[in-house]
């Protein structure tokens, strides 16, 4: 035999390397199959140990004051055990529980993937009849039994869709994806606080070890339940929310689309976030129907879109506020510039109408009654770049950092952006006129105006808003409190003092286009705008903050196809305010009553 | 024709694949079975074909375009492992997959193949020395380039693969006793560390026992010496800086028996599943630890333990025997090869093969640490049984060439 080449003298060695494994693993064989097999044999027919997991109970929800939001209820879910289900039932169950036999036997296929012993979800929230029937057949039906879990309730007015969320059952993505927490029928969150919070809403799963014979059937606790891994439940949150703001913006919402989005300004904590319409999320509690589901998705008024915070519309007016600190605090101009507005504005051989006529105005006064041809001539002396770096400045163009997941960044215009959407030259400067006014192409989201208004209000600390103000661990008791970021916008005091006298006067004094929106005994400030709809009529907004010395809620109103901001959206602020300050309603009018008894001056 | 089948093909290494096929998928087929087959079963059964297929196509590549081919094939297989980086699937919390068409390929598994081929290059050239430190540090920068790359997915048990596998190769190709000992010295000595002092002195007294019989310069022998005796200490200063739940972590993944219902639970109920099997087994299909899933996956990283509880020892025993007698053919291969490239593409092969037994069949017998690694020819899962047929059929190959300078 050839014994190779010298360069490979090893060969030897390897082969009595590999001779000496074979023989210490073919000794631990005989050890574990010839010398143990009586210890192991009996092992694995006692056998065994099966972990049976315990699912936790969803974390509570809190508004500001402690009153309890989403709270949960038992409700009773079927499930079947695929290794002692009969098909010869399928048909039968399938009627009783109003599903398709298709439907039940994917399940049953999936289930037995992981493990055909462990019972696998089928149906969520059945009613109290069908529970009846599945208890007077038991013995029939082999395999099927049912859990309770809990689902989600929500006790109060407060139906926050948007706000809250809903979870539903995790999807084959996911469940490759968060492999080991989840298994298949688990609920996981979907939108909302439900989505954006759910590793602290789902807590942990327990489990029970329970011994089992060699034919899989149960026989009682492993060891007294001594080695069992308690659940660990979920933990709670505490909001920022105000139950009664948040109720009352979703009552003077209903029937109408748009949005309310309220902040605290000293620490961003979101107040009231509301998107109308919207749905019943106790729909989506349990299972949800498909028929409900069809009906919510196809629906043409887009319930299930979030208005406050994926919303992009121009913000109208509101914006001018932008423009005329960047003028002032650049020093382009100062109190005593002044414009003569004929009503009118041209720039080469376009008109440009205002929607009155104010004669000699300056800042504040342009604020006040929103003069469109103060702010055209403003924009072409303070240049696009500096309006789009005080945009920025203020939060626009880019997402909030809100812990709600679902949300837009909008659209800031800069010189590049038109650069590489009209080609570099190919646009001019009067494409500017209408961006003064904050219409064309600029487009922001209710919650980047709220906390635009809440800066304003409290003189330039920007605080990132958030939902949640502590998190209760449910083990501990103890509180996890959230640290809102907070940025500095460096204006000096002189601006301030002009910006903020001009929202005051557009609120508290003739010529305001604002004027609904006040609220006895409180200073409110604001701005009404009017954002342009090539498609119906125009979308109102309005933007605000009180009390006006030291701001406690800023908000911000929208509401489509409802005119001037004026109209319909400076009153829904006021009432806002007004709840929330006085903690309930000092007025006893409706909103319907309070548009039409105050006077309104229009604005575009 | 005839005469040139007679010659060149070695159908001892055929017969060892294909009877190890044959019980994988019969075990496949047992560990899911569900009143039938399942689609586990058929994929396993279409693997194994298309597996045959390449191991042959492979035999039959020229020797010289395979020698050539070597380099371009590692820089291709390093540019998939970036590729998988940046637009990957996660699958249990790696990303290490390529998704075509609802098919799940790993790359990992196939660049085994491609820097085994590439070291076999490297090595094989004249000017090549491994008692030269360059040398040695460009052998390392082969395997090193793809297991960074692989730690990034992160898959810790591929990459500790790639490490044994270069131990062997680097042996093999003339490395020196000593290097060999200042390799695995550390190695050694971190993990004794972790097991207490006296493990901690035994392994220095091993070390040191060793350094003085192989005679090599003094300097160096205390050099390395007191690197093994650094890591140790390093490592226990570091290991009582740890939080406490980290420290049991270690503790238990070095002994999983002190965690019976988490970690040590699965080498429990495999070590049950072995040990009830006895001599006989409990009959095909038949095996309760089977049949009523104690052991989650057991048709991937458990699948040792399907066949040594229904065919018991007489199952367990076959595919020992079989899997030790192909890579005793590997190295007969690797030493009647007349060409060194060839020779260290056998000893690769054979390293694969030995690392992923070794670690897997010693974890289901509870003599090993659990790392998720494959066992060759037997596991479920595409990318793995590829690679090993393809593996198999390098061997065929250098077989085929033996008589090539």
């Amino acid at each position: 035999m050839n014994d190779g080449l010298e360069q490979f003298p090893r060969k030897r060695i390897f082969l009595a390397v590999i001779g000496i494994v074979f023989t210490i693993f073919l000794g631990r064989l005989l050890q574990l199959q010839l010398l143990y097999q009586d210890v192991y044999g009996k092992k694995s027919e006692e056998n065994s140990i099966r972990p049976i997991a315990r699912d936790p109970i969803r974390g509570l929800i809190f508004d500001r004051h402690g009153e309890l939001l989403v709270d949960n209820h038992p409700s009773y879910t079927v499930t079947i055990t695929p290794s002692e289900f009969r098909l010869s039932n399928l048909e039968y169950l399938a009627s009783v529980l109003r599903l398709d036999t298709a439907f039940i036997k994917e399940r049953i296929r999936k289930g037995k993937l992981y493990n055909r012993f462990a019972p696998i979800k089928v149906k969520r929230d059945i009613d109290f009849p069908t529970l009846s029937i599945l208890e007077e057949n038991r013995d029939k039906l082999p395999g099927v039994d049912y859990q309770i879990e809990s689902k989600r309730f929500y006790p109060t007015k407060a139906k926050g869709a948007h706000l809250f969320g809903y979870t539903k059952e995790i999807s084959d993505q996911q469940l490759t994806e968060l492999t080991g927490e989840y298994r298949p029928g688990d609920n996981i969150g979907a939108t909302g606080l439900e989505a954006g919070y759910e590793r602290d809403l789902r807590g942990k799963k327990g489990y029970e070890f329970i011994t089992v014979n060699a034919k899989g059937q149960m026989l009682g606790a492993y060891n007294d339940g001594k080695n069992d891994i308690p659940v660990k439940e979920g933990n709670d949150l505490y909001l920022a929310i105000d139950e009664g703001v948040q109720a009352m913006a979703e009552s003077l919402l209903a029937n109408r689309r748009g949005a309310v989005v309220a902040i605290d300004p000293d620490d961003g904590g979101v107040i009231a976030l509301v998107s109308k319409p919207d749905y019943d999320l106790t729909d989506f509690g349990g299972g949800t129907s498909p028929e409900v589901w069809n009906a919510v998705n196809t629906d043409s008024t887009h319930p299930l879109f979030n208005r406050a915070t994926l919303t992009r519309y121009p913000p109208g007016s509101t914006f001018k506020m932008v423009l005329a600190s960047a003028a002032l605090q650049e020093g382009v101009i100062n109190e005593n510039w002044r414009v003569q507005c004929t009503g009118l504005f041209h720039y080469g051989t376009k008109i440009f109408k205002d929607h009155g006529t104010h004669g000699s105005t300056n800042v504040v006064e342009a604020i006040q009654r929103s003069c469109n041809v103060f702010f055209y001539q403003l924009m072409l002396k303070t240049g696009f770049e500096r309006w789009t770096d005080y945009g920025e400045a203020f939060g626009f163009g880019q997402t909030t950092g809100i812990d709600i997941l679902e949300e837009t960044s909008g659209l800031l215009p800069s010189e590049e952006y038109f650069d590489r959407v009209y080609g570099k030259g190919k646009w001019t400067q009067g494409y500017l006129v209408s961006l003064a006014i904050g219409q064309g192409e600029v487009g922001v989201s209710p919650l980047q105006m709220a906390c635009y208004a809440a800066a304003l209000g409290n003189r330039g600390f920007y605080r990132k808003p958030h939902v949640v103000e502590k998190i209760r661990d449910k083990e501990t008791g103890q509180f996890q409190i959230i640290v809102p970021e907070s940025r500095r916008i460096d204006l000096s005091d002189h601006t301030w003092d002009l910006i903020q006298s001009g929202m005051y006067k557009c609120v508290n004094e003739p010529g305001g286009t604002a004027l609904t929106a006040r609220v006895p005994g409180i200073a409110v400030a604001g701005k009404t705008g009017t954002a342009q709809n090539p498609h119906g009529k125009d979308h109102a907004w309005f933007i605000g903050y009180a009390p006006a010395d030291h701001p406690k809620i800023a908000i911000c109103v929208l509401v489509e196809n409802a005119g001037f901001g004026g109209v319909v959206s400076a009153p829904i602020a006021g009432m806002c305010i007004e709840q929330y300050l006085y903690g309930h309603l000092i007025r006893n009018n409706s909103l319907e009553s309070i548009i039409a008894h105050t006077p309104q001056t229009p604005d575009e | 024709m005839d005469s040139w089948f007679k010659e060149n093909i070695d159908y001892s290494v055929i017969g060892m694949v294909v009877l190890l096929l044959v019980i994988s998928v019969a075990s496949v087929y047992s560990a899911t079975y569900d009143a039938g087959a399942s689609v586990y079963f058929h994929r396993q059964l279409i693997w194994g074909c298309i597996g045959l297929l390449l191991m042959f196509s492979i035999m039959l590549i020229p020797f010289r375009t395979l020698q050539l081919l070597s380099y371009p094939l590692y820089g291709l297989s390093i540019t998939v492992l970036l590729v998988v980086l940046v637009a990957g699937k996660v699958v249990a919390g790696s990303k290490s997959w390529f998704g075509i068409g609802g098919l799940g390929l790993q790359p990992s598994e196939m660049v085994k193949i491609t820097t085994v081929l590439a070291l076999a290059y490297y090595l094989s050239q004249r000017h090549v020395n491994l008692s030269r430190f360059k040398h040695v540090a460009t052998t390392f920068g082969i395997v090193l380039l793809p297991v960074v790359l692989i730690l990034a997915q992160p898959d810790m048990g591929t990459a500790i693969i790639y490490i044994g596998m270069l131990l062997i190769i680097l042996y093999w190709a003339g490395a020196s006793n000593f290097l060999l000992l200042t390799l695995l010295a550390p190695g050694a000595t971190v993990i004794a560390t972790l097991f207490g002092t006296t493990a901690f002195v035994i392994v220095l007294i091993l070390t040191a026992t060793v350094i003085f019989l192989l005679k090599e310069n003094r300097l160096l022998s205390a050099f390395v010496f007191s690197l093994t005796v650094l890591m140790g200490m390093s490592v226990q200063f570091l290991f009582g800086r740890l939080a406490p739940h980290q420290q049991k972590r270690i503790l238990i993944f070095l002994n999983p028996d002190a965690d019976p219902l988490g970690a040590g639970y699965n080498v429990m109920q495999s070590k049950i599943a072995i040990g009830s099997g006895g001599l006989f087994g409990k009959g095909y299909l038949q095996g309760s630890q089977t049949q009523l899933n104690f052991l989650p996956a057991q048709w991937t990283d458990f699948i040792y333990c399907v066949p040594s509880e229904e065919f018991g020892f007489f199952g367990a025993f076959t595919i020992l025997l079989l899997l030790t007698l192909l890579m005793a053919r590997g190295v007969q291969i690797a030493s009647l090869v007349k060409n060194r490239y060839a020779s260290i593409v056998a000893i690769g092969v054979v390293s694969a093969f030995a690392v992923h037994t070794v670690i897997n069949i010693g974890m289901a017998m509870g003599i090993m640490p659990v790392i998720g690694v494959p066992l060759p020819f037997m596991s479920y899962g595409g990318s793995n049984m590829l690679t090993n047929m393809m593996m198999a059929g390098l061997l065929l190959n250098m077989y085929a060439n033996r008589k090539e300078y």
